[in-house]
């Protein structure tokens, strides 16, 4: 990942919009239940991140409604940050929506709602705050996952 | 239904507190007295003969890039101040042996290399001036 060559710069409002738009999905599946109509709501969730997660965060549908409805109101970034930090917290978003998913039909509601709540908990931080717990978790997964020499 | 929107209402409440609490960390300088000297060697750059900032980033760290522009413009205001980033993906050796739990965590270290001052997390430029200061000045000489 880090030996990829090519940096993307994006406008970070667009992903913040995207985190806004995970958190009101989350709190939707939070709100709904470990049931059908929950575990759709998380299923579609994991569908939006799944762009983000593999190509970047600039290939959402969250930042196509961005660019096409918000930006030309607000004009143009101050700043631009690298795409990688966001894309590996939409990674994380991922693999938590879908273990919320897979606990969901597993009909284990405990599963359900700790994953869920981890979901609304980290685009809570992202959009209200401009806080990417994902970025901050890094270094201590990787800590935690390679062996010492 | 009710005792989920209750129970998301403490979640979002405790994740504020949290954050603030973290936030509040963020950049503050502490003193530190840890044996032994980091050498250019170790580092892989040579440190400054003053005093240096040793930045830890990882590529995913949004924060990292603007706080090595700060902490270069802090360096160079002071002759011998040296600036050195160290991706902490990739030296996890030394990010364990130095505890480092986040980035960007910097390091400042004396003339001799030893660190005697950290801040964990971004700082303002104020930190940054006051995690310098830790740094003793340097000795007159006469001949």
């Amino acid at each position: 990942m880090s030996t990829e060559a090519k940096d993307i710069q994006i406008d970070p409002r667009g992903y913040r919009f995207g985190a806004s738009v995970t958190l009101v999905v989350s709190i939707v599946a939070l709100v709904l239940g470990a049931n059908t109509a929950g575990i759709v709501a998380m299923g579609v969730l994991a569908l939006l991140f799944l762009p983000g997660a593999t190509i970047g965060p600039q290939a959402t549908l969250q930042s196509w409604l961005f660019r096409r409805f918000i930006r030309p109101r607000i004009g143009a970034p101050a700043e631009t940050e690298s795409f990688r930090p966001p894309r590996f917290a939409q990674q994380m978003g991922l693999g938590f929506s879908l273990l919320a998913v897979l606990f969901g039909v597993l009909e284990i509601a405990l599963g359900f709602y700790i994953f869920t709540g981890f979901v609304v908990a980290a685009s809570f931080l992202n959009s209200v705050f401009g806080f990417c717990l994902g970025c901050e978790i890094y270094l201590l997964a990787k800590r935690a996952t390679t062996r010492a020499a | 239904m009710l005792i989920r929107v209750l129970a998301l209402a403490v979640l979002l409440g405790a994740v504020a507190l949290g954050y603030r609490w973290w936030q509040g960390r963020q950049g503050t300088v502490r003193r530190v007295e840890r044996p032994g000297a980091l050498t250019a060697s170790t580092l892989g750059d040579q440190p400054g003969e003053r005093a240096t900032f040793v930045q830890f980033s990882t590529p995913m760290c949004a924060k990292c890039p603007p706080t090595a522009t700060l902490l270069k413009r802090v360096a160079a205001e002071q002759p011998h101040v040296s600036h050195i980033e160290i991706d902490a993906a990739e030296r996890l050796d030394l990010a364990r042996e130095l505890h480092i739990m986040r980035t960007p965590t910097t390091l400042v270290l004396d003339a001799y290399g030893v660190v005697v001052a950290r801040m964990d997390g971004a700082p303002s430029e104020q930190q940054a001036r006051e995690a310098l200061a830790a740094v003793p000045p340097p000795t007159e000489y006469s001949i």
